[in-house]
């Protein structure tokens, strides 16, 4: 459903010193640094999957996004959507495609949201019983109703994502891109916009593409994972796979305040269990990050067991937040690759 | 364009105006501000002519009542402009700089229509334009204008093509502003220089009366279709029909030269 082909985007940036001199030079001089914010990537995603798009901030996800919705062209290579163009073609790549920056507004600015519907509706040609379909679908879901007449402009963050969100659904598409989806949102109607966004995939089979700096979006809606670092694709593959190759496990623990210092519980693990990583964490809790080449979660559990009077353990899900972070951190190319220890 | 194509532009374009009378109702005060400051404006300029003829018969061989036909005649198109492509002042103060413009790339109509159609019937435009048709039908009844069969039948053409010359190269200046990231200094200069030609355009230095005629036609949105319709005078007019057309080629050109570069700042 959707096609990268050997897909790059550079930009053109125009060096500027500081300093009036210096500003002075720069609107006369032709020098500029060449931005690869996508370099050579490739991927497919077939229909009907949902995928996250993980990377750090301009890993260059944004960049392909908007290669991908027509809104800028790639320097070389193709993209392409439901087959097509989405540059060439523009038109009719819009009639399939919804398109979300969480950032951004695709509203009307000044006419009430029921009117910015109407326009949409219009617009995008959406057959009457469609839009009656999706109209009581997002009151349902995402209390649409509750905006009526407000104009655009008078919503809060909030409200403004949820018309959005709505907007970018209403013609059926069969392919939605999310951009940070769920900014701005309370932790209700996150898990609605979520659940809105699995029940429009199971229903109709739509493609959903998504980058998102919040795990719940990643782990809520997606199947699939597409790892890019520094305008490469490092990892795609199945969430489950992308879980997988974590190295490190993590397990927090809480033990009787006064039995040991902190700092000498952080001794204990450090000679009982080498390799291993203890951060305190809130509340006087201890994070224990391992290898999994290295230990064991029994071996793990077994020492803490032994030395502390625990209070409470927590064992997160397979460790998303590390592979995250360290993919957010810019660690060395390959970031989901084994081998390098906790 | 095809025949549907054309009908489903028609139909949008006609929900868009509506959905936009209902936003005059709702912003009554805005409209009511705009039309206002409008007013006073154009009162202004009516003023300066009336005191002018206080102490000249005629200016450059016109009278009085021929300049404010004039005057009125230049809100026409301004105006018929004003209500349907207000937005491009947006493009060329920040819609490229801001990243917004994404919006009119993702939507399945014509994307500078997708712009325009963001502000179609913009209140400032009706105050423009019925001020203009009171000042034309005030001058004309005073001078008892009687227009000949043809100048009727060319009234609203001109008008039309007046209207599509400020159109476009409005589109033009704000278009630069795909690569200048904002182009609002030079079409706010260019818009003080359009109104020169409220006023006989004969009274200016050739230089400036060359620039407003070849350069920047605005000559053509009213001194010259005005002139014809007061004394039959078709001078310059066989000339509106291509040079409104070479305007409109260059003006959307630019903006469909714009888009292939469009980069989108920002996340």
């Amino acid at each position: 459903m959707i096609v990268a082909e050997h897909v790059s985007k550079h930009f053109k940036r125009h060096r500027r010193e500081p300093g009036l001199r210096g500003s002075l030079r720069t609107m006369f001089s032709s020098q500029y640094d060449l931005v690869r914010a996508v370099d050579d990537v490739s991927f497919e995603v077939p229909a009907g999957v949902k995928i996250a798009y993980i990377g750090a901030n301009g890993a260059g996800k944004s960049t392909t996004i908007k290669l991908l919705t027509g809104i800028m062209r790639p320097t070389t290579g193709q993209v392409r959507v439901d087959g097509l163009d989405p540059h060439r073609r523009r038109v009719e790549v819009a009639h399939r495609i919804g398109v979300v920056f969480g950032q951004r507004s695709q509203l009307w600015w000044d006419l009430p949201v029921l009117d910015s519907f109407r326009v949409l509706r219009h617009i995008y040609e959406v057959p009457r019983a469609v839009y009656d379909r999706n109209m009581r679908l997002f009151r349902d879901r995402l209390d649409l109703g509750a905006l009526g007449n407000t104009p655009v402009r008078q919503l809060s963050l909030g409200q403004r994502m949820r018309a959005e969100i709505a907007a970018s659904l209403l013609h059926d598409p069969a392919v939605l891109f999310l951009d940070e989806p769920t900014i701005g949102l309370d932790l209700v109607l996150k898990q609605a916009v979520r659940d809105l966004i699995n029940h429009v995939n199971a229903e109709l089979g739509t493609t959903v593409m998504l980058t998102s700096h919040d795990i719940g979006d990643i782990t809520g809606i997606c199947d699939q994972a597409l790892v890019v670092d520094r305008g490469a694709i490092v990892h795609q593959g199945t969430m489950r796979e992308l879980l997988r190759s974590v190295d490190t496990r993590a397990v927090t623990f809480e033990y009787a305040a006064g039995s040991v210092t902190e700092a000498e519980a952080l001794q204990i693990i450090a000679a009982e269990l080498p390799d291993v990583r203890a951060i305190p964490a809130e509340s006087g809790r201890i994070r224990v990050e391992y290898p999994v080449e290295r230990w064991s979660a029994r071996q793990v559990i077994a020492v803490l067991l032994n030395r502390f009077d625990l209070t409470d353990v927590l064992v997160p899900d397979a460790d998303l937040e590390t592979l995250l972070r360290r993919i957010y951190a810019g660690s060395p190319a390959e970031p989901v690759s084994v081998g390098d220890g906790a | 364009m095809s025949v549907s194509t054309a009908r489903r532009y028609a139909r949008l374009t006609t929900v868009l105006c509506g959905v936009s009378l209902h936003r005059l109702t709702a912003y009554r005060m805005d409209f009511l501000i705009g039309a206002a400051s409008f007013v006073i404006r154009i009162a202004c300029q009516i003023a300066l002519i009336s005191v002018i003829f206080q102490y000249v018969p005629s200016l450059g061989g016109w009278t009085q009542q021929q300049a404010l036909f004039l005057l009125g005649f230049s809100l026409l198109p301004r105006g018929l402009d004003r209500l349907f492509t207000d937005q491009l002042w947006i493009l060329a103060w920040q819609l490229v700089r801001t990243g917004d413009f994404f919006r009119y790339m993702i939507r399945p109509v014509n994307p500078f229509y997708s712009l325009l159609s963001e502000r179609f019937l913009y209140p400032d435009g009706f105050g423009e334009l019925a001020t203009g048709i009171a000042i034309v039908v005030t001058a004309a009844g005073a001078m008892d204008l009687d227009l000949t069969l043809v100048q009727w039948l060319l009234f609203l053409p001109l008008v039309l093509c007046g209207a599509l010359i400020h159109t476009f190269i409005k589109a033009f200046l704000a278009s630069l502003s795909f690569w200048m990231t904002s182009s609002l200094n030079v079409m706010v200069a260019v818009n003080q220089l359009s109104e020169f030609t409220a006023y006989p355009l004969n009274l200016y230095h050739p230089v400036l009366r060359g620039l407003l005629t070849w350069v920047l036609p605005f000559a053509f949105t009213a001194y010259i279709p005005a002139r014809y319709l007061l004394t039959g005078d078709t001078g310059l007019l066989l000339w509106t029909l291509p040079v409104t057309a070479l305007t409109v080629l260059l003006g959307y050109g630019t903006f469909r030269l714009g888009i292939r570069r469009y980069e989108m700042p920002g996340s």
